[in-house]
């Protein structure tokens, strides 16, 4: 199995759609970080303008960590486009250049085989938020300092000692991962019904635009239906920010997302053993 | 010839939502062969060693390769076998040291040593090209590049779905020569796909022809051949007289004049004898030659209309 996931990534890492995500990131905190850097604690200002008033506040509040939130914020609609380039690639990409029929003549099983790529899928899903996750805490850190971090929660604001971020972070980069693997395997299912690369491209996408807009949209008709919704989760990330973790509601995140990964996974899995190879 | 069977293709159907690729196939390999496996464009080879490979599955039927059933466990079936389908794809981005590596990886379920990559890469004549990404080799190379993995791991059956597709004479005599050399040296038995008759009768023990999906026929290759080996071809001057000295013969039963020579029925012993009288009479042979008729036998077979 070592051998089989060690082929994927050899074929993952050669392919320059691969690095698009990495390039595109290390473009773009840079790039932020730059800007915020400028603009210096205006932007800040403006965000806590309303609470400045009733609140006295004291130490640094334009920090590495205020910053790292704030690119999270702003990257994690737009992430899966980056995660689908790679997930929606892993099957549809080898049918279409003939690759899967070189590999699948071998004496090896369907599902070994899948739970490779699959597995390659996850780990690029988790290298790519890691990276983020060091590139905007690292520069972040380095260039703005540490305090405490403000967190803008759905519609109230809490303010988290910077003690405790460390470990809140690496939470709300781990439910990132989650997330984002949920969406990888989206793509991944997808990449298996078709021969071409560009159609689990866009379908993921359709997908998850339609969901996040249903997940979003405050209408008593979906209310029912958004807690089964994997897009409602899409941030859970943010709930690392609360004033104090609500572990039942973490959880629940978790096991949803979980579903979905083992669901995605188990219907790609049928979808492959049965699957006649033509290309 | 070991009388071994080591793949038997057991009423093998495909159909492609109405269309039947594959229609009740039964043919059988034996140890050592050479088995050439012909039909014309579209009759169904290609669809036949896709489920050989368990790529595509039988509508119905199954396929026996060394006692083990390909629908039932594949992976066992296939362990000694390699071969290349349709046109050769590779992992572009990759050298093509690191596609034979992933090929016979798969089989061993551990990375092949270099020395067998690098004999295989020998072999097929691509030992220098294997820091090159796959990306910038020629057709024929690609082509190459499947021959070398298909021989990597020693298998013991190598199925070749149009092998020579693509590439120049020499490459074509090259991988009739290893081939042989496969067969004679290795005791590798060899499948061997082709929609042209010549290329197999060169280098085919046995045969079986298919067309529109359905068997035609199978059988010892100098058997198929002998069943019409009467015609000769004679090249020979003056024609006109030899014509009247041939046609005069009792050894001959039907002369016609070709453009350039003359076609004679007759058994193969009365050649000699022909020859002694042409010469008796002035006449200048310049060769004599058994036509092969395969190829219109084969075209007889393969063309007949599909019977609903
Ligand atoms: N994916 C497919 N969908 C529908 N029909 C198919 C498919 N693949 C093959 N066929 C049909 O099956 C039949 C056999 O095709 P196959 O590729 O096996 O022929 P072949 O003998 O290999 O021909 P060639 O010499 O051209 O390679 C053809 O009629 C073809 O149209
Ligand atoms: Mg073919």
């Amino acid at each position: 199995m070592l051998l089989l996931i060690y082929f994927e990534l050899l074929k993952t890492f050669s392919k320059w759609r691969t690095y698009i995500g990495f390039i595109t990131v290390s473009v773009v905190i840079p790039v932020v970080m730059y800007a915020l850097y400028y603009e210096g604690g205006e932007f800040i200002n403006a965000q806590t303008r309303s609470i400045q008033k009733e609140f006295f506040m004291v130490g640094n509040l334009f920090n590495g960590w205020v910053i790292a939130q704030l690119i999270m914020n702003s990257l994690w609609v737009h992430i899966p486009f980056l995660i689908t380039l790679v997930a929606g690639d892993q099957l549809a990409g080898e049918a279409a250049s003939g690759t899967l029929r070189l590999s699948l003549i071998r004496p090896i099983s369907r599902s070994k085989f899948l739970f490779a790529k699959y597995f390659t899928t996850l780990i690029y899903t988790a290298l790519l938020v890691i990276v983020i996750a060091l590139l905007s805490l690292g520069l972040g850190l380095y260039f703005f300092g540490s305090g405490d971090l403000i967190a803008f929660a759905e519609n109230s604001i809490t303010i988290l000692h910077q003690d405790l971020l460390l470990n809140r972070f690496i939470l709300a980069y781990a439910l990132a991962i989650l997330s984002m693997s949920v969406v990888a395997s989206l793509a991944f299912l997808f990449s298996s019904f078709v021969e071409n690369a560009i159609g689990p491209i866009i379908a993921t996408m359709a997908v998850l635009v339609c969901l996040l807009v249903i997940s979003n949209l405050p209408v008593d008709l979906f209310e029912n239906y958004k807690p089964y919704l994997f897009t409602t989760y899409q941030n859970a990330w943010s709930l690392a920010f609360k004033d104090i973790l609500d572990w039942n509601e973490i959880s629940r995140a978790v096991t949803i997302m979980i579903s979905y990964l083992v669901g995605f996974y188990s219907l790609t899995l049928i979808i492959f053993i049965k699957k006649d190879i033509l290309t | 010839m070991s009388t071994e069977t080591i793949l038997r293709t057991i009423n093998l159907n495909k159909r492609f939502k109405k269309r039947w690729a594959v229609k009740n196939l039964n043919f059988e390999v034996k140890r050592g062969d050479i088995f050439g496996f012909l039909g014309p464009n579209g009759a169904g080879k290609s669809t036949t060693i896709r489920m050989i490979f368990s790529l595509i599955k039988p509508t119905s039927g199954d396929i026996e390769i060394f006692g083990h059933s390909v629908r039932k466990n594949h992976s066992q079936a296939l362990q000694k076998v390699a071969g290349i389908v349709e046109n050769p794809d590779f992992y572009l981005n990759l050298t093509a040291y690191r596609n034979m590596q992933i090929a016979g990886g798969l089989t061993l379920g551990k990375i092949p040593s270099s020395k067998s990559i690098e004999h295989s890469l020998q072999i097929v004549g691509l030992a220098d090209r294997s820091k090159d990404k796959v990306k910038i080799f020629s057709h024929g190379m690609k082509q190459r590049l499947g021959i070398a993995q298909a021989l990597l791991c020693n298998p013991e059956l190598i199925i070749l779905d149009e092998p020579t597709n693509g590439l120049d004479p020499q490459g074509m005599k090259d991988i009739r020569e290893l081939i042989i050399k496969l067969s004679k040296e290795n005791g590798v038995t060899v499948i061997l796909s082709s929609h042209l008759l010549h290329e197999v009768q060169q280098v085919a023990t046995r045969m079986a022809i298919i067309s529109h999906g359905e068997f035609r026929v199978q059988g010892l290759v100098k058997d198929l051949l002998s069943e019409n080996k009467d015609i000769h071809v004679i090249s020979v001057t003056p024609k006109i007289k030899a014509m009247k000295i041939l046609k005069s013969s009792s050894l001959v039963n039907k002369v016609s004049l070709q453009k350039t020579e003359i076609e004679i029925s007759t058994s193969h012993k009365n050649i000699p004898k022909l020859l002694t009288l042409l010469s008796e009479n002035k006449c200048n042979v310049f060769s004599v030659y058994q036509k092969q008729t395969l190829e219109d036998y084969f075209l007889s077979v393969t063309s007949e209309e599909k019977v609903l």
